[in-house]
């Protein structure tokens, strides 16, 4: 131990080691949906270590980019496939994750004081991982990629004055071609990623400082972790996360052997032809929902458009919506009824999303559009209501 | 048990968001892709497809050869690919084996009446009028003696399609250059290396089929393969598509069950260390 001696009185290692690991406690009565940042931190890491390989092969070039993917990587390198394919499916496990995540927060509560910080932190991971891979899915250059980029892209010419400027000034082009392309490069290989590493940190400190909520609501006093409520994060925690990540790994490379179709579309094996319109043009699974908002008020796109912009950003204020007291949904039972129509019409506009929205499926894509948004409406209301019966003494 | 009933929760809402995205998404969007016409049942039989392959020889020298070639049996076209360019915009095929791909029935009738075989009002091969059934069935029956038995589906895919496709990755390019076919077929015909990945085997049958089928209107045309030589083609692009399929298969079995034996070993672990704690 003579080295860890040293290394002690230079970096004060077993101190840190006690307050980040062995006397860092979670509470006791929390279920394996904790267990979701720490899986969205290991996809993260599968993310950038298949993304650096792919990295070394793959060519920025809207001449290059759809053969050295294709044909270099999937079929030339050693194991090149593995990569990719572990790449797009991690993509959108990712997502899978990060709203499973973001489920639980919002069933218990865990947005509200003093965690704001977290929450809001953990949104502008959404948004950034949520650019990540917008710019990341364009770098096939696919006609699934151009187009969904192509039709994205379009929709800030809506912005009044500087809207068809500000898209010239996106695609570097008229048109999504080559610039398009390389910066979109760009940041989905440098600025993003070093984005999203500053904010985890930040998000992770805001964690550890504020400690996690549990399935109750109520929070751990430093008397409460004495008497052993509380587990330490080392070993105790990481010892059921360990199991809870194998298991995810299991179902995870299940998919990337045997299902990856749903993460690689069809259509973008047919390499971009800015003459050509697919005839169904759909994002990415993960944002089917917001896009059917989007396309949901049918007969307005601005009125789409805005509705659309509120269905990315109104999560980001929850704290300041629900401002009743009791915090965990499991002892809100308006809000839990709240919440189970909110995601089955999250799920719901996810599969409305990738359907022609014609007929029948336009209207009822403005029905689920209106359901989204009661949920967030109604927890002012929700948290009258609760505030006036623990008033009532009830 | 708690922790299970969220599980299964969280299983049945990704298991109703996967049927919607895929499978129940891919059906309202395409549609039920049409069954094959392997028999070509709308093409007439009365054409005779059996003769004297001697005198098919010499008809398909006069009638044909000013045109197409016939490696196999030595033939070289009249015309060299420059002028065939010019006369029709794609070089018309060496017809060595495509007694062996094509229906016999449908070559009969095709040599008759190339533009209502093919569903291609513009079928750049004029119609043989000049033939008699009879002469028909003596050049079907050459054109059958002098096949290669067995052809791959390599082999088949460039004879039947390379003169207006190119499979770039396995270096196939096609006989007519791009720009003559854009201007005979409206569009570049895609290239082929991995189209068996961005259309299923089922599609790529129907589509080979009868082109019309899927697409309809499409400039392509209906090219008569036997069944045989439909599957083969269909393996062959499927094949190349994926090239690393049984490898991908193998090391998956372990890759799982390595993380199987792992998820045991952790499951071990966190039994022990959580005994004492309630
Ligand atoms: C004036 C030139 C010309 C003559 C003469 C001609 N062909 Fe063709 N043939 C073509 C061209 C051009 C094509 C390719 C057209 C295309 O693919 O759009 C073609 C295509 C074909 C094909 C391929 C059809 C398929 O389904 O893949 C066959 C078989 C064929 N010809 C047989 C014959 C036979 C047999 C004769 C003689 C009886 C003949 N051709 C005479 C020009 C000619
Ligand atoms: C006379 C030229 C010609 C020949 C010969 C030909 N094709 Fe095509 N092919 C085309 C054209 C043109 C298109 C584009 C059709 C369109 O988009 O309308 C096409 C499209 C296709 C497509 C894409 C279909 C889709 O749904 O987008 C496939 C697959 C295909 N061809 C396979 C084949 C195969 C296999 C053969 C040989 C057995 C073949 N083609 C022979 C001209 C040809
Ligand atoms: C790259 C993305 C993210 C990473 C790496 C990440 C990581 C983590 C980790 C490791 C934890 C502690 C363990 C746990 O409670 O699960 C955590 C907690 C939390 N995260 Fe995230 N997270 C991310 C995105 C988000 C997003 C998008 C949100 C919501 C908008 C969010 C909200 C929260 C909240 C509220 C907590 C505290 C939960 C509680 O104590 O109950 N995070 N995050």
């Amino acid at each position: 131990m003579k080295f860890m001696d040293w290394l002690d009185e230079r970096l004060a290692v077993r101190q840190l080691v006690k307050v980040m690991l062995t006397e860092y406690y979670v509470p006791k009565n929390i279920n394996f949906l904790w267990s979701f940042g720490v899986l969205i931190m290991l996809v993260m890491a599968i993310l950038f270590v298949s993304g650096i390989f792919l990295l070394m092969y793959y060519k920025p070039d809207a001449n290059l980019a759809f053969d050295s993917v294709n044909k270099t990587i999937m079929m030339d390198v050693e194991y090149g496939w593995l990569f990719r394919h572990t790449h797009a499916v991690g993509a959108s496990i990712m997502f899978l994750v990060l709203f499973i995540h973001m489920a639980r927060g919002i069933y218990y509560g865990s947005y509200k004081a003093p965690r704001e910080i977290v929450w809001i932190t953990g949104y502008i991971l959404f948004i950034l991982m949520s650019a990540t891979a917008f710019t990341g899915y364009l770098l096939p250059w696919g006609q699934m990629s151009y187009w969904a980029a192509q039709t994205i892209t379009t929709l800030f010419e809506k912005i009044p004055f500087i809207g068809p400027d500000l898209v010239i000034w996106i695609r570097g082009n008229y048109i999504v071609e080559d610039a398009t392309l390389t910066r979109f490069f760009a940041l989905h290989v440098m600025l993003l990623p070093l984005l999203l590493a500053i904010f985890t940190a930040i998000h992770l400190y805001a964690v550890r400082i504020v400690g996690s909520n549990n399935e109750d609501g109520g929070e751990l006093t430093k008397e409460d972790k004495k008497k052993g409520k509380g587990i330490s994060f080392w070993p105790v925690f990481m010892a059921k996360e360990f199991f809870v990540m194998s298991v995810f790994l299991v179902f995870f490379f299940y998919l990337v052997f045997y299902q990856y179709k749903f993460a690689m579309d069809q259509i973008n094996f047919i390499p971009a032809d800015y003459l050509q319109t697919p005839h169904h043009i759909y994002p990415e699974w993960y944002f089917l929902a917001f896009y059917e908002v989007l396309r949901g008020f049918f007969f307005s796109q601005n009125l789409g458009l805005i509705a659309f912009l509120f269905s990315m950003f109104i999560v980001a204020f929850l704290p300041w919506l629900d401002t009743s007291p009791i915090k965990s949904g499991k002892h809100r039972p308006l809000y839990r009824i709240m919440f189970w129509i909110f995601v089955a019409d999250f799920l719901f506009l996810t599969i409305l999303g990738k359907l022609p929205a014609t007929g029948l499926y336009a209207w009822l894509g403005f029905v689920g559009s209106i359901v989204f948004f009661i949920f967030f409406l109604a927890l002012p209301i929700i948290s009258r209501i609760e505030k006036k019966r623990l008033a009532g003494g009830m | 048990m708690k922790e299970l009933k969220i599980l299964l929760i969280l299983i049945v809402l990704v298991l109703i968001g996967y049927w919607g995205i895929e499978p129940y998404a891919h059906s309202v969007m395409h549609g039920e892709v049409k069954q094959p016409d392997h028999t070509y049942k709308d093409v007439p039989k009365n054409i005779p497809t059996t003769g004297d392959p001697v005198k098919g020889k010499e008809l398909f020298t006069t009638n044909c050869a000013s045109c197409h070639g016939l490696k196999n049996d030595g033939v070289n076209p009249g015309m060299d690919i420059q002028t065939s360019i010019t006369s029709f915009k794609v070089v018309p095929p060496d017809l060595s084996n495509i007694g062996a791909i094509l229906d016999e029935h449908f070559l009969a009738y095709f040599i008759k009446n190339p533009q209502d075989a093919t569903k291609n009002p513009k079928f750049a091969m004029p119609p043989m009028a000049q033939l008699s059934d009879e002469d028909i069935g003596h050049v079907v029956a050459y054109l059958k003696s002098v096949t290669k038995k067995d052809l791959t589906g390599k082999e088949i895919t460039v004879e039947a399609c390379g003169r207006c496709h190119s499979i770039k990755y396995q270096k196939v390019l096609s006989d007519t250059p791009k720009e003559p076919l854009k201007e005979y077929l409206g569009k570049v015909p895609p290239d082929l290396s991995v189209i068996g990945k961005a259309k299923n085997v089922e599609y790529l049958e129907t589509f080979i089929n009868n082109p019309q089928n899927t697409l309809p209107g499409t400039s392509m045309p209906r090219l008569g393969l036997t069944k045989e030589s439909t599957e083969k083609v269909v393996t062959y692009l499927d094949q190349i598509a994926d090239p690393h399929r049984d490898q991908r298969n193998t090391l998956g079995i372990w890759v799982i069950g390595y993380l199987l034996f792992m998820a045991g070993i952790t499951f071990a672990w966190k039994k022990k260390i959580w005994k004492n704690i309630h």
